[in-house]
């Protein structure tokens, strides 16, 4: 039977990137369709209206929004859309997806992150796995994208550095502000170890694209320069480049459907016009985002699926992740700074690059040897209107006139503040899930996807330990008004799960391929795949995983047919 | 900022450090509630007027002026909402449909029942009163919580016409940023790539 395409990928992000560029370069005709409009360099810029108040790269809440359950104080589930709450679990909605707007911060998981049963055990209340697969099987596809997205950086040796199979990384690191040496020096003091970030940022110019213009701008921002790693300007549009992918943007896919033999026939969308489309293929890739991914399958009921789309072991949905952890921070005084390092706190551009991994295992006389995370270093966010947000208010009442503009002042102008975000990982658990929302549709009558957030009791204690870490650095360096949170809360924009891989359809939605269990030519590449997390932002783990598969996808159809990868 | 971990979209309520996540958001939602309901007029009696006067061919726009140079006056080394031309700012905050309908009648709204007080209470409009005048009614104002809150709307509305880039109307020749020794990014939205004009 003839079809429009070999492969249709839904969702343009850091899942559907990789097998887009790959299956384009090995002869195969692709199509991706993208559910926001395909933005380009030229149209990013350092607007904090456009990226971060008025929230233009993602829907406006009232069309498209999720309901989230959260737990109370009592232990009950509070139900709140979030058009109600203005908690957004959007990322970036356009051609790219949220790989448009991250930070880049490319840390590869650590072999333990693939057995962490076998390693640490069973923990009551939590579905902890071992990986399908090993770090041995995805450690070639790390490579691949830090020479493919382009990471910079330089690998050195350290304790808890991971296996490469290539010396070092392919573009030196990009330059450093003069804080990174401190932070170097603090950690010697205290006995830790900082180590240089790699980055999905380009210090050269290379494969067509500019080198980091360092604004100062980068997460939450789009890249003007093209030196950020997304998915957009590092692979699709080499993809495109081919003559053999599509793009479409404004596609917003609503429904997969299957045959009677539960393989799928085609995949529906409205387009811009909000008339529905219908295109089919012969393989389908689902890369929306971890918790638009399940929606979809649970949307998708067919003939073989009357509880959606490979879910009929009810495993879609199951076991999201989030990234467990927190944040702190402490303010760099200039009056604690003679004049020469107070210029050089102030510069806006280079990067702090650097993490402290000396706990990503921890041996604790309270909690036992466990998996820990990281502590990650860097300037406050950039962004003035939300800075002085915060100083409109005093003892409770609000401030304004003459005593607001001192405040202004002093905030903006007599320090800066240095802060770090703890990573480490969010147990798996059954009180974290995706499902249908019975009552709230988005603008196309499509039921929205409701999550409830549950978390285990020991991710908060494993990040209190290390954010006590992280502030021990930030009162080495000298910084004032130290202070860290840890919570329940999940950061909207670090989601994984919902569609485990493993060997067994019983517990797992895909096989260790990513293809799932109960249909041939479905496969899945987005951060569902992740049956846990690890404790590192997942963009590149999603990235090298999507590589991988995008290698069998190729077996599956039949090897490669020109061109190379 | 790796970690996206508190909503940062245009809500006024920034001061939950001591509160609950859970408590903070259930907040926001009743703030909406408030939104939806003052829209519909209620406010008049949060403010504690007695009964709403006003002629209907009032416009808002010179108190709106008033107000927001008395919450950000102007100083001799220091600008204030007359040099940030902040009500051109407010003017294009009306048209931005990203902006709540609710929120964008609450702004204007607030004007009208701030002069309803100010004529109560002194027979004049808010623009006609002295700087004293003009504090004591705000600081009235601020005591109900509907006052409180739209006075805290307009100061997030006016850091906006401090901060951000000045193709949106605000933040004349950058004085704003001058002023706090802020440095921007580059590139800065201009005429075609302001957020209203991008192929969205």
């Amino acid at each position: 039977m003839s079809r429009d395409f070999d492969v249709c990928i839904i969702g343009s992000g850091a899942g559907g990137g990789p097998v887009a560029y790959t299956l384009a370069k090995a002869g195969f005709s692709v199509l991706v369709l993208e559910k926001g409009p395909w933005l380009k360099e030229q149209h990013f810029t350092k607007d904090e209206l456009a990226c971060c108040r008025r929230k233009v790269y993602s829907p406006e809440l009232r069309d498209e929004q999720h309901v989230i359950e959260e737990s109370d104080e009592a232990g009950a589930w509070q139900v709140t859309p979030t058009e109600q709450s203005g908690w957004d679990f959007w990322n970036g909605n356009c051609v790219g997806g949220s790989s448009n707007f991250m930070s880049g911060y490319f840390h590869r998981l650590k072999p333990v992150d693939f057995e962490l049963k076998s390693t640490f055990g069973a923990i009551d209340g939590a579905n902890v796995v071992d990986w399908p697969i090993a770090y041995a099987d995805l450690e070639p596809y790390y490579d691949r994208v830090e020479r493919l997205v382009g990471v910079s950086g330089k690998a050195a040796a350290h304790a808890n550095a991971e296996p490469r199979s290539s010396r070092d990384l392919p573009y030196p690191p990009t330059i450093e502000h003069p804080v990174s040496k401190r932070i170097d020096e603090a950690a010697k003091t205290l006995g830790f170890h900082a180590l240089r970030v790699p980055r999905a940022i380009l210090s050269q110019p290379a494969m067509g694209r500019r080198a980091c213009e360092y604004s100062g701008f980068c997460g939450d921002f789009g890249c003007s320069s093209g030196a950020k790693g997304s998915s957009r300007a590092a692979l699709l549009d080499h993809a495109v480049e081919t003559g053999r992918c599509e793009i479409r943007p404004h596609a917003k896919v609503f429904s997969i459907s299957t045959d009677a033999k539960g393989r799928i026939s085609s995949v529906d969308y409205f387009a811009r016009d909000n008339s529905v489309q219908r295109v089919d293929a012969r393989i389908y890739v689902v890369a929306c985002q971890a918790i638009e991914s399940s929606r979809l399958l649970l949307a998708s009921v067919g003939p073989r699926f009357p509880k959606g789309l490979a879910n009929n072991h009810a495993q879609v949905g199951r076991n999201l992740l989030f990234s467990a952890g927190g944040a702190g921070s402490g303010d760099m005084a200039y009056a604690d700074h003679n004049e020469a390092e107070t210029r050089a706190l102030r510069q806006v551009g280079p990067f702090v690059n650097r993490a402290l991994d000396d706990w990503y295992t921890i041996s604790d006389p309270k909690l036992g040897r466990v998996k820990g995370g990281i502590i990650e270093f860097l300037w406050d966010h950039p962004n003035a209107v939300v800075r002085a947000e915060n100083a409109k208010w005093r003892n409770g009442g609000l401030v304004w006139g003459k005593p607001l503009k001192r405040q202004l002042e002093t905030w903006f102008r007599t320090d800066r503040t240095l802060n770090f975000e703890v990573f480490n990982d969010w147990l798996p658990n059954d009180n974290c899930f995706v499902s249908l929302d019975s009552q709230v549709s988005d603008r196309w009558g499509s039921p929205v996807a409701k999550v409830r957030i549950g978390a285990h009791p020991q991710d908060q204690r494993i990040g209190r330990l290390l954010a006590d870490k992280g502030e021990q650095l930030l009162k080495q360096l000298g910084a004032r008004r130290i202070s860290s949170s840890v919570g329940p809360a999940p950061p909207p924009n670090l989601q994984a799960g919902g569609c485990r891989f493993g060997e067994q359809a019983e517990h797992s939605v895909l096989d260790p391929d990513c293809r799932a269990h109960e249909v041939e030519n479905l496969f899945v590449t987005d951060g569902s795949f992740m049956p846990t997390g690890g404790s590192v932002p997942y963009t590149f783990t999603i990235y090298a995983n999507s590589f991988r598969v995008a290698d069998r996808i190729i077996a599956q159809l039949g090897g490669e047919r020109s061109g190379n990868t | 900022m790796i970690r996206r971990t508190k909503a940062v979209r245009h809500n006024t309520e920034t001061d939950q450090s001591d509160q609950g996540l859970l408590t903070w958001r259930r907040s926001l939602v009743s703030r909406r509630r408030f939104l939806i309901e003052s829209a519909g007029g209620t406010v008049a009696l949060l403010f504690g007027l007695q009964h709403i006067v006003g002629a209907d061919d009032y416009t808002p726009w010179a108190t709106l002026g008033a107000v927001l140079e008395h919450l950000l006056p102007t100083e001799p080394d220091s600008p204030g909402a007359a040099e940030i031309h902040a009500l051109d700012y407010f003017r294009f905050v009306m048209t931005d449909k990203r902006v709540d309908r609710e929120q964008r009648d609450f702004i204007l709204q607030g004007n009208r029942w701030l002069d309803d007080l100010a004529g109560e209470k002194y027979g004049r409009t808010f623009v006609q009163l002295d700087l004293t005048g003009k504090e004591h009614m705000l600081r009235q104002v601020a005591r109900s919580s509907a006052g409180e809150n739209w006075i805290a709307t307009l100061l997030t509305y006016l850091f906006e016409a401090l901060l951000t880039a000045p193709a949106y109307g605000g933040n004349t020749d950058q004085v704003g940023w001058r002023w706090l020794q802020y440095v921007p990014g580059f590139p800065l939205p201009g005429p075609g790539t302001r957020f209203t004009e991008l192929p969205l």
